[in-house]
C-alpha cells in the first residue's frame, strides 16, 4: 500500500502538468457543457455564477418571486422581489411573510440574486421537439453500416494488396495511392458534382453519399497496409504451403490478427459519417427523408439564436461518439501503426 | 510471319518474369482492382474533366452554351486580386498550422506514452475527444467560449492572470490567432499516429541509451523523433491536405469557417455564388499544380530526414 502511495507521490506533478493542459485544451468543451445546463435567463444575467444556477424562487400567494440580497437596516438579507421599480421595491421577507410588504428604496438591478445549483433540464428536450431525432440517427445508422461495409471491404482487400503483393511499376502505384491522398477535393469536385447533379440525377439520392466508398479510401488503405506490413510473414506461408489461396489467407491468417487497426478504421469512418454534413447538403437538400442527424442538427444550430439551447444540442450530438469511443478505447487507444516500412525496394 | 518472329524476339528480350511472380503481380492487381477502378472513375476522370471544364466558359445554369475560350480563364486569374490574396492567405496559414499541429501532435503523444501516467486509457480518450466533435458545433463552441463578456477566456483565464481582456474575435488578427488555435483541435488522428509509432520504439533501444548517460531530452530528441519521422511524415501529409482541401482522415463535415478567405472558400463562392464551374475549374487546376508541386518537394526531401529502416539493410 504505502508502496503504491509512494508511486503515486512521485508521478503526481507529472499527471497535474498534463490534468492543466488537458483542461486548457478542453476549456471550451466544459465551457459548451455547463452552458447547455444553464436556463435562458441565467444567460442574460451577468451576475450570475459561472455555474448552472438560478435564482432561488419563492412562493407567496399562490405566485412565484425571485430572491435577492438586498441591504436593509446595515446588513444584507435575502427577500423576495415582489414588485421591482428604479426608485423603489416592493419585497417579502421570506422568513417573516406575516409582516407584509416591506419597501426598498434603490434600483432593483443593482440587487445580487440569491442563486442555487440548478440545471436547465427543459433544453434537452427542445431538440427533440423540433425533429425526429431518432429517425434520424437511425438514418445516420444505416448510412455508417452500408458506408462501413463497403469501405472496409474494398480497403481492406486493395490493402492486402498491397501489403503482400509484388505490383507492375514496382512501388509506383503506391506513391500514386499517397498522392491522391493529396489531391485537392475541389480539383475532382466539379465534374463530379456535375456529372451527379445533371447527367445521373442522383440528387436527393443517397448514391453520391455511398458509391465512391465501394472503391477503397486512400488514408485507411495506407493504415490498413502499413499494419498488415509489420505482421510476421511465416504464417501466411505455411498456409499457402498447406494449399490455402490468397483470399483464404487474409481471412484466416491476416484478419485475426488485424483487429486493433481494422476496428480503428472502422470507427474513424463511424465518426466521419456520424459528423458528415457536406455531401449531405450538397446532394440530398433539407427535405429528404433520409436526412442524417449531423447536418440537420447544424441546420438546427444555425438557426436557433440561444446558446444554451444549441449547445445542448451539441452536447446531445456526442453522446453516441464518445460512447463508442469509450467501448472501443482498449483498440483505438493502441495508436496508429506508421512504420517506415513503405520504402522496402 | 516475320513479323511474329520480330515480335518473338522482342518479348524474349524482356526480362524473364518467373511464372511465380506473375501469377502474384496478377493476383495482387486483381486485389487493388477496386481502388484502381476508383482511381480511374473518382480521380482521374474527373481531374481530366475539370482541366478540359478550365478552358470553357461553362457555366451551371446554361450548360448547353458552353463554349472553348482557351486560356482566358487562366488570364482572368493572373489578374484576380481576390484569388491572390485567399491564395497567399491560406498558404500563410499553412506555414504556421502545419508546424503548430504537428510539433502538438508530438508533444502530447509523448506525454500520453510516458509510463508515469495515470489512468492512461481515459486521458487519451479525453485528448481525442476534441477531434469527434463536428466543425460546426467547435465553431459554435469557440466563439462563446470567447465571448467578451459572457465567455469563459477572459472571466476565468485572462482575468485571473492579470491579462486584458480581449473584446472581438470577430475579425483581424484575433480571428486568425482564434482559427490557428482552435486548428488544435483536428489533431486527434495524428495523436494516435505519433502514439503508435512511439510505442513500437523497442525499450532495449532506451535502455542502452540511459546506461550510456543519455538524459531524458537526450532520449527524447536523439531516439524518438528520429524513430517518429515516418509517423511525423505522414502526419504532415495529412495535415497538409486538411489545410489545402483533400481527404482529411477525420473530417468532421463543413469546412470550419467557410467565410475565412482560404483558397478553398474562394473557388467555393465562385461555384456556388456565381455558378461559374469553367473558372471555378481554372482555379482549382491552379492550386492542384501548386499542391503537386509541394507534394514533390515534400517526397524529394522525404529521403534526407524521414528514416526508414528497410532501406538501411
Amino acid at each position: 500500500m504505502t508502496a503504491a502511495l509512494k508511486r503515486f507521490s512521485k508521478v503526481l506533478p507529472f499527471n497535474v502538468f498534463v490534468w492543466i493542459l488537458l483542461a486548457l485544451y478542453l476549456a471550451p468543451v466544459l465551457f459548451m457543457i455547463v452552458t447547455a445546463l444553464m436556463s435562458t435567463s441565467q444567460l442574460d444575467d451577468k451576475k450570475a455564477p459561472l455555474y448552472p444556477a438560478r435564482i432561488v424562487p419563492y412562493t407567496y400567494d399562490g405566485q412565484e418571486y425571485q430572491l435577492y440580497n438586498v441591504p436593509i437596516e446595515n446588513r444584507i438579507q435575502p427577500m423576495a422581489l415582489i414588485k421591482p421599480g428604479r426608485a423603489s421595491s416592493l419585497l417579502i421577507d421570506p422568513q417573516h411573510p406575516e409582516n407584509g410588504l416591506i419597501e426598498w428604496r434603490g434600483d432593483w438591478r443593482t440587487l445580487i440574486g440569491v442563486y442555487e445549483f440548478h440545471i436547465a433540464w427543459e433544453n434537452f428536450s427542445h431538440l427533440f421537439d423540433s425533429m425526429p431525432v431518432s429517425k434520424m440517427v437511425g438514418n445516420t445508422f444505416m448510412l455508417a453500416f452500408i458506408g462501413e461495409l463497403g469501405v472496409l471491404c474494398s480497403s481492406i482487400i486493395v490493402a492486402y494488396g498491397f501489403a503482400r503483393f509484388s505490383l507492375p511499376g514496382g512501388n509506383l502505384l503506391f506513391y500514386v495511392l499517397i498522392a491522391t491522398i493529396l489531391i485537392p477535393e475541389k480539383v475532382t469536385f466539379i465534374p463530379t458534382f456535375y456529372m451527379y447533379i445533371k447527367v445521373l440525377q442522383w440528387r436527393g439520392t443517397v448514391l453520391p453519399l455511398l458509391v465512391h466508398l465501394f472503391f477503397g479510401n486512400a488514408v485507411y488503405i495506407f493504415l490498413l497496409r502499413q499494419n498488415f506490413k509489420s505482421f510476421p510473414i511465416d504464417l501466411e506461408e505455411s498456409a499457402m504451403l498447406d494449399g490455402a489461396g490468397p483470399l483464404r489467407r487474409l481471412v484466416s491468417v491476416i484478419m485475426p490478427q488485424a483487429w486493433p487497426v481494422v476496428i480503428t478504421v472502422s470507427l474513424l469512418h463511424f465518426f466521419y459519417t456520424w459528423n458528415e454534413t457536406r455531401l449531405a447538403s450538397l446532394y440530398l437538400g433539407p427535405s429528404s427523408s433520409w436526412l442524417p442527424v449531423s447536418f440537420a442538427v447544424q441546420n438546427y444550430q444555425s438557426l436557433t439564436p440561444i446558446q444554451n439551447v444549441i449547445e445542448a444540442s451539441t452536447l446531445i450530438m456526442l453522446i453516441v461518439p464518445v460512447l463508442i469511443l469509450f467501448l472501443a478505447q482498449r483498440y483505438f487507444m493502441q495508436g496508429l501503426i506508421i512504420t517506415g516500412a513503405e520504402n522496402k525496394q | 510471319m516475320q513479323i511474329t518472329n520480330v515480335l518473338r524476339n522482342k518479348i524474349s528480350a524482356i526480362p524473364r518474369v518467373s511464372v511465380e511472380t506473375r501469377f502474384k503481380r496478377q493476383v495482387g492487381l486483381i486485389l487493388i482492382s477496386p481502388w484502381l477502378i476508383g482511381l480511374l472513375l473518382f480521380k482521374f476522370a474527373p481531374i481530366l474533366a475539370s482541366f478540359v471544364f478550365s478552358f470553357t466558359d461553362f457555366h451551371l445554369l446554361n450548360p448547353d452554351q458552353i463554349q472553348f475560350t482557351g486560356l482566358q480563364n487562366y488570364r482572368i486569374i493572373a489578374r484576380d486580386r481576390e484569388a491572390g490574396i485567399a491564395l497567399w492567405q491560406t498558404i500563410q496559414l499553412a506555414f504556421v498550422i502545419i508546424p503548430l499541429q504537428t510539433f502538438v501532435s508530438i508533444v502530447i503523444a509523448a506525454l500520453l506514452s510516458s509510463q508515469q501516467l495515470l489512468a492512461k486509457n481515459t486521458m487519451r480518450m479525453l485528448f481525442f475527444l476534441p477531434s469527434i466533435i463536428p466543425s460546426f458545433s467547435a465553431a459554435l463552441m469557440w466563439d462563446g467560449f470567447v465571448d467578451p463578456s459572457t465567455g469563459w477566456l477572459n472571466r476565468l483565464i485572462l482575468g485571473p492572470l492579470g491579462l486584458e481582456a480581449l473584446n472581438h474575435f470577430s475579425y483581424g488578427d484575433a480571428s486568425r490567432l482564434l482559427f490557428i488555435i482552435s486548428s488544435l483541435w483536428t489533431i486527434g488522428p495524428g495523436i494516435l499516429i505519433m502514439m503508435g509509432s512511439m510505442q513500437g520504439i523497442s525499450n532495449e533501444i532506451y535502455e542502452a541509451a540511459h546506461i550510456d548517460g543519455a538524459g531524458r531530452l537526450k532520449r527524447f530528441f536523439k531516439i524518438t523523433i528520429p524513430l517518429i519521422t515516418p509517423a511525423i511524415f505522414f502526419s504532415l501529409v495529412l495535415n497538409l491536405t486538411a489545410v489545402f482541401g483533400g481527404a482529411i482522415l477525420l473530417d468532421r463535415g463543413s469546412r470550419w469557417r467557410n467565410d475565412f478567405s482560404s483558397y478553398d472558400g474562394y473557388v467555393n463562392f465562385v461555384l456556388f455564388d456565381m455558378f461559374k464551374l469553367g473558372y471555378a475549374s481554372s482555379l482549382a487546376w491552379v492550386f492542384f499544380v501548386i499542391v503537386m508541386i509541394i507534394v514533390l518537394i515534400m517526397f524529394g526531401t522525404s529521403k534526407r530526414w524521414v528514416h526508414f529502416p528497410d532501406r538501411e539493410n
